[in-house]
């Protein structure tokens, strides 16, 4: 069993209260923090820490915090990303629900770091239990003084509001996020100006995934190599939570140091493929990265690796295939979500994942036709020339399908039928 | 300067140029479809894909979103980087339709020239293609959105430019949607503009549907004359029938945008009510025996009992013919203007423009602040209000004086002064943004001018809502004063100039913008100088010192403000000459109608009113449309040597004819007679030479700059009639956007977006008069009435009226002058 720390208050059938979320040592470093840190510290702190951003790009969370200029304008904003969207994953929902007093605290110190005066949590419509839970904790955190004016006697005074989003995936990006939140169309804009330089209403913002403000209070609390010494691989750091479905026997959310194999992951945790399953493929972070195939069972689940093999450990969801599914199908399914969800700003990811869907949806209706596998591979290169991140994480699993199974691909078309069914 | 590498040619272009634009100057032209030079770039088509190959940006990368930095190499032509603007096309194809046959956009469509001019001539996608509903968005714009390719240039034009928000983007993804939120009629009063700016057929020109290919039309070069702005157009036109108006890019005056009553404007040119024949006592007759009629019957009359009246609206060369009349004949006049109020004030502000002090409309655009006073821009001169927005969208803060309740599409300041008090005001608010050591160490003039504008109110207006607009004027380095001259004092107009003055003696790049009454108001006010107005002229025709009155592009029955005076008046004379292209009252009461050309067919100068001295080239012969002359538009199959109905002549040519009617054996005249008594009257023509010499973009008119005239505005408030105030409310006549502009009127298109007409009143007043909002009212003059609706508001001025001069109200029964109407005059409608 590895250390839990985001999780060390998980309970099966209830959030933990805040006092459990004190004696296990909550709300010390926000205390430690407003006497004895200056807003430097703090954003060193997090930087020693190699902390990088949990949302799914990875960004170092210190290097974010200290782009917040001294002279920068006020008011300035930190906004918790909750927006969970991203297909496989749903370890926010259960961090939220385990301890919310966790993100709170780690809110308000990374707040007090870039001298925010408000707060947001940003969170996804279909999350109404947890909006719910962190409005109540928020206005418990505030009765004991760890809101609202001079936070714990301090200088330092934050307000945190909950905003649930309109309900698409695309909210989810940094800066479409913002726009969203300033009422606008939730499209995403290109930086410069960067958030932290002109974010909402023009002014410095620092944006951050749940799991990632989770980890702020723990670095504070017990330094930047304890959190290193989390992870099992030399650049690594801290642990991640995984979110792990498909074909294995016990799907969940585990919390485990980042840099754990994926085969310890399956066996040890998930209980195994599924009985009668073999395994086939899997997508490390969520539905926007690469399928790898069975010659990485044994990888070691970490940023620099995944990026190695050609993918990314995105939002650390992992989905387990198995022999008897169709990759072709499962691309598919994955296309249709992304084709629906891009916002309809630029031409490539609007016009382009349709057209591709189109050509996976004949390919695996037995329509498919040899040609149609150089211009997947076209469109695929070019949709990373779209506007944002978007289109380029959509198409990644196309992408895997092409250069892992591309013989699965060509089989259909051979077949004119789906080899599956 | 970055220098930078462009297929292989070097160019070095200012800082903050996008490579597209680097490219253009090379003569380069990348495909586009978002970016516009007046939007901006947003990298949402992706089409503009370049290759950087060396320098800070590498790969494929949008031309239109990087700016040209040093040491860049890009390639137009790589490989990769048509591959992927080919991708583009096709991706934007697998939904349009193809339906060009039928889209009024086909043969100037710019998807059509970039999917033909990129080679993407083959269908791959085997799927189906998307549909959406269409909207009825009004009278002006088609919507067609299945042609849709998504450059968001229809929404960031509509809401960020204009700053209208019933147009706008919905839905998602591949369902995204430009449109209403409900069908309906744009609000925004430059709609029109989607046509031009949609880069395929979603936004289409309504009146002029499925009318005609480009090549179909003759299409000219035109200005618009439905405001004192000229804005420039192309005109469009076909079967004799002006059919469209675009706009038409000029960098100083309107950009690439025009106004929906601008652009719609010109139906009066081919409208069915236009009279094609002259008259002779009702008879049509010929051009010829009309004239002969004229001159004969002029001959009767004394010199001294005939009278000749333009308009604002007649060409500077009508207005210089009437002028040249009056001296070789020894006529009266010329009359141009309606009252002698607006006659002051225009001459006044054509006297003030001096050249260190006029500043073009683009130069509006580019002020830090803004002070408008008597002025309702969008009313008086739509495009003024857009080139306001976008000097408020970089920063610049905008107030405004005026009594009436002024909307704009953008964030403004507004105090409802009460117009007596619009000039104490704007001096107030100058002194309050200027310490008084400034003023004192300025030269003794400007000290003067700061110690002669009243103080008192300066206390008044100092309060919370007024101190920043202050500091912003105390902060700005190129303030502008925006000045009416419609509805204001006569003092007004100098004031502004004093202001503007003084601003610019406190060390600021101050500029002066006049808005005048009508397209070539400008023009009037240089040659009326001495003359009369109309108001003084009903007058002579009253006591009998006027007999026979020759009228040129002009209808007194639309601008004077007294009907049925004025029927009297006109029928009493012995002789009515009515020179017009349009279908006048005037024109039907005539004794002797000649018509005359329109804008279109002859070509004319207009002076706007910033003394730009524009001139609209002839477009086309004229005569009837086939549409009216043949079966439906069918071209004849009868063929004459003549076009029907094109006997007319330009008005000042018919003027020209009647100048040398009588001396014997001369030549007819022609355009460089008209030019000789131009310079004769204005010497500062002398150096255009000729009609044919202005330049396409106009030429400032720049009088001499006549220092005795600086600061010599007086300040002193009129004294106020406290009786008169309170037993009576002053009611002012004003312009709307649509259906108070005579030739705009004319436009059907346009009807359906007028207002409803109405008169404002402060809630205070209505008040006490225990009237409501929405009551229909009747006011009581002598024998007249007029019943109206009420509009009840509090952002105007207390104790007054304001009624449109509008074509749905019979509002010409005030008279001219102050009008006071008693409060018991006013009752609720049975």
């Amino acid at each position: 069993m590895y250390p839990q720390v985001l999780f060390q208050n998980r309970k099966p059938d209830r959030i933990a209260t805040l006092d459990e979320y004190r004696q296990s040592g909550g709300y010390r470093a926000l205390t430690d923090v407003l006497k004895n840190y200056s807003n430097k510290d703090v954003q060193q702190a997090v930087m020693d820490s190699n902390l990088l951003g949990r949302g799914g790009a990875a960004f170092p969370t210190g290097m974010k915090l200290m782009s917040v200029a001294d002279d920068a304008s006020f008011p300035r904003y930190i906004v918790c990303n909750a927006d969970e969207m991203e297909p496989g994953t749903f370890k926010d929902r259960v961090l939220i629900h385990a301890d919310p007093h966790m993100l709170i605290e780690g809110i308000i110190i990374a707040g007090f770091a870039s001298l925010a005066e408000k707060g947001i949590i940003f969170i996804r419509p279909e999350y109404e239990n947890a909006a719910g839970i962190l409005e109540r904790e928020i206005e418990i955190a505030r009765k004991e003084g760890y809101l609202g004016e001079n936070i714990l006697g301090s200088e330092y005074s934050l307000e945190i509001v909950v905003h649930r989003s309109a309900g698409r995936y695309i909210c989810g990006e940094v800066t479409a996020l913002m726009n969203a939140l300033m009422g606008k169309r939730p499209n995403p804009m290109k930086p410069p100006p960067y958030p932290t330089e002109k974010g909402l209403w023009n002014r410095p913002t620092v944006l951050s995934n749940v799991e990632t403000f989770a980890c702020i209070p723990h670095i504070i609390r017990n330094g930047g190599q304890w959190f290193k010494d989390l992870a099992k691989t030399e650049k690594g750091a801290g642990t991640k939570i995984f979110c792990i479905s498909g074909k294995v026997q016990h799907p969940g959310c585990y919390e485990l140091p980042l840099g754990i194999r994926l085969s310890e992951i399956i066996e040890k945790y998930a209980g195994g493929m599924l009985d009668g399953s073999e395994f086939k493929a899997f997508l490390p972070g969520g539905a926007s990265t690469q399928f790898l195939p069975n010659q990485f069972y044994d990888i070691e689940m970490d940023f620099d690796s995944l990026r190695q093999a050609g993918s990314r450990l995105g939002t650390g969801a992992i989905m387990i295939f198995d022999h008897k599914t169709c990759l072709v199908g499962a691309t598919l399914n994955l296309i249709e979500f992304f084709a629906r969800e891009s916002c309809g700003w630029c031409t490539p990811c609007r016009e382009g994942l349709p057209y591709i869907r189109d050509l996976l949806h004949r390919i695996e209706s037995g329509e498919g036709k040899r040609e149609f596998i150089p211009m997947l591979e076209r469109m695929s290169k070019h949709l990373w020339s779209a506007y944002c991140a978007f289109a380029p994480g959509a198409i990644s699993p196309v992408e895997g399908l092409l250069n892992h199974f591309k013989d699965e691909v060509e089989e259909h078309i051979r077949l004119n039928t789906c080899p599956f069914k | 300067m970055p220098k930078l590498v462009i297929d292989d040619t070097e160019i070095e272009v200012e800082p903050g140029i996008k490579v597209i634009e680097a490219a253009a100057r090379l003569g380069i032209i990348i495909p586009r479809f978002c970016y516009h030079p007046a939007l901006g770039s947003v990298g949402a088509c992706r089409v503009c894909a370049v290759m950087f190959l060396e320098g800070p940006f590498k790969g494929v990368q949008m031309s239109c979103m990087i700016e040209a930095q040093d040491g860049m190499i890009v390639s137009t032509t790589d490989k990769e980087a048509v591959d992927f603007r080919k991708h583009v096309i096709e991706w934007l194809m697998i939904n349009h339709p193809h339906d060009c046959p039928v889209c009024d956009e086909g043969g100037h469509c710019l998807l059509q020239d970039t999917t033909i001019s990129g080679g993407h001539g083959n269908r791959r996608y085997l799927g189906n293609k998307r549909t959406y509903p269409d909207q009825n968005l009004g009278p002006l714009i088609q919507h067609e959105m299945n042609r849709c390719i998504h450059c968001y240039r229809c929404s960031r034009f509509y809401q960020e430019f204009t700053g209208y928000h019933d147009l706008g983007v919905l839905g998602i993804g591949n369902h995204t949607y430009y449109g209403r939120f409900n069908e309906g009629t744009l609000e925004s009063p430059f709609t029109g503009n989607l046509s031009d700016l949609c880069p395929t057929g979603v936004y289409t020109d309504k009146p002029s549907r499925y009318f005609g290919r480009r090549w179909d039309y003759q299409r000219s070069a035109s200005i618009c004359i439905n405001c004192s702005l000229g804005c420039h157009t192309t005109v469009s036109i076909r079967y004799r029938q002006v059919k469209r108006q675009e706009a038409r890019f000029n960098e100083a005056v309107n950009g690439y945008f025009i106004c929906d009553r601008g652009r719609y404007g010109f139906f009066y040119a081919s409208h069915q009510s236009r009279p094609r024949q002259a008259r002779l006592n009702g008879e049509e007759v010929s051009f010829a025996q009309a004239m002969d009629a004229a001159e004969r019957r002029l001959g009767e009359f004394d010199p001294s009992v005939i009278a000749v009246a333009g308009s604002l609206r007649s060409t500077l060369e009508t207005q210089a013919a009437l002028k040249h009349l009056c001296q070789v004949k020894g006529w009266k006049g010329p009359v141009l203007f309606a009252e002698p109020k607006t006659q002051h004030s225009v001459q006044t502000a054509v006297k003030r423009l001096e050249p260190h002090l006029a500043i073009s409309l683009k130069e509006v655009e580019e002020s830090d602040f803004i002070i408008v006073v008597g002025a309702d821009p969008l009313n008086e001169a739509p495009m003024l209000a857009m080139a306001m927005r976008q000097a408020q969208r970089k920063g610049a803060r905008i107030v405004l004086l005026d009594p009436r309740p002024i909307s704009l599409p953008f964030d403004f300041l507004h105090l409802p002064v009460p117009p007596d008090k619009l000039g104490v005001y704007l001096g107030s608010f100058i002194k309050s943004a200027v310490d008084p050591e400034t003023a004192n160490d300025l030269e003794k003039k400007a000290a003067e001018f700061y110690h002669n504008v009243p103080a008192d109110i300066v206390t008044d207006i100092r309060s919370e809502l007024v101190s920043p607009a202050i500091h912003g004027l105390r902060s700005s380095r190129r303030p502008v004063v925006v000045c009416g001259t419609d509805i204001v004092p006569t003092p007004l107009p100098a004031q502004a100039a004093d202001v503007a003055l003084f601003l610019q003696a406190v060390g600021k790049k101050a500029g002066l913008f006049y808005v005048l009454p009508g397209a070539n108001a400008f023009g009037a006010g240089l040659l009326s100088t001495g003359g009369q107005s109309f108001t003084e002229l009903i007058e002579d025709i009253e006591n009998g010192t006027v007999k026979a009155l020759i009228v040129a592009e002009s209808d007194p029955f639309w601008y004077f403000p007294d009907r049925y005076r004025l029927a009297r008046a006109i029928d009493s004379l012995d002789l009515l000459l009515v020179v017009d292209y349009i279908g006048s009252e005037a024109a039907r009461r005539a004794h002797i109608f000649v018509p005359a050309s329109s804008l279109y067919e002859a070509g004319g100068i207009f002076i706007n009113q910033e003394g730009r001295v524009q001139a609209g080239p002839q477009a086309f012969l004229g005569g009837i449309p086939i549409s009216e002359t043949g079966a439906g538009d069918h071209p004849p199959r009868q063929y004459g040597a003549r076009i029907p109905g094109s006997e007319d002549l330009p008005a000042w040519s018919v003027l020209a004819d009647l100048a040398v009617a009588d001396s014997q054996g001369s030549q007819p005249l022609g355009r460089t007679d008209i030019w000789k008594w131009l310079v004769a009257f204005l010497p500062e023509f002398e150096n255009l030479n000729s009609f044919q010499q202005i330049p396409e973009e106009g030429v400032r008119f720049n009088l001499r700059t006549n220092t005795s005239q600086h600061f010599a505005a007086k300040w002193s408030s009129q004294a106020e009639n406290k009786i008169e105030r309170e037993n009576n409310l002053e009611l002012i006549l004003v312009e709307w956007t649509f259906g108070t502009e005579e030739l705009s009127a004319l436009s059907s298109c346009l009807h359906e977006l007028e207002w409803e007409p109405c008169m404002y009143m402060h809630r205070r007043d209505a008040g006490d008069l225990n009237l409501r909002d929405g009551d229909r009212v009747a006011i009581h003059i002598d024998n007249l009435s007029l019943e109206i609706h009420l509009q009840v508001v509090e952002n105007m001025a207390p104790g007054l009226l304001i009624v449109p001069r509008h074509r749905q109200l019979n509002w010409q029964v005030f008279g001219p002058g102050k009008i006071l109407i008693g409060r018991n005059w006013i009752q609720k409608a049975t």
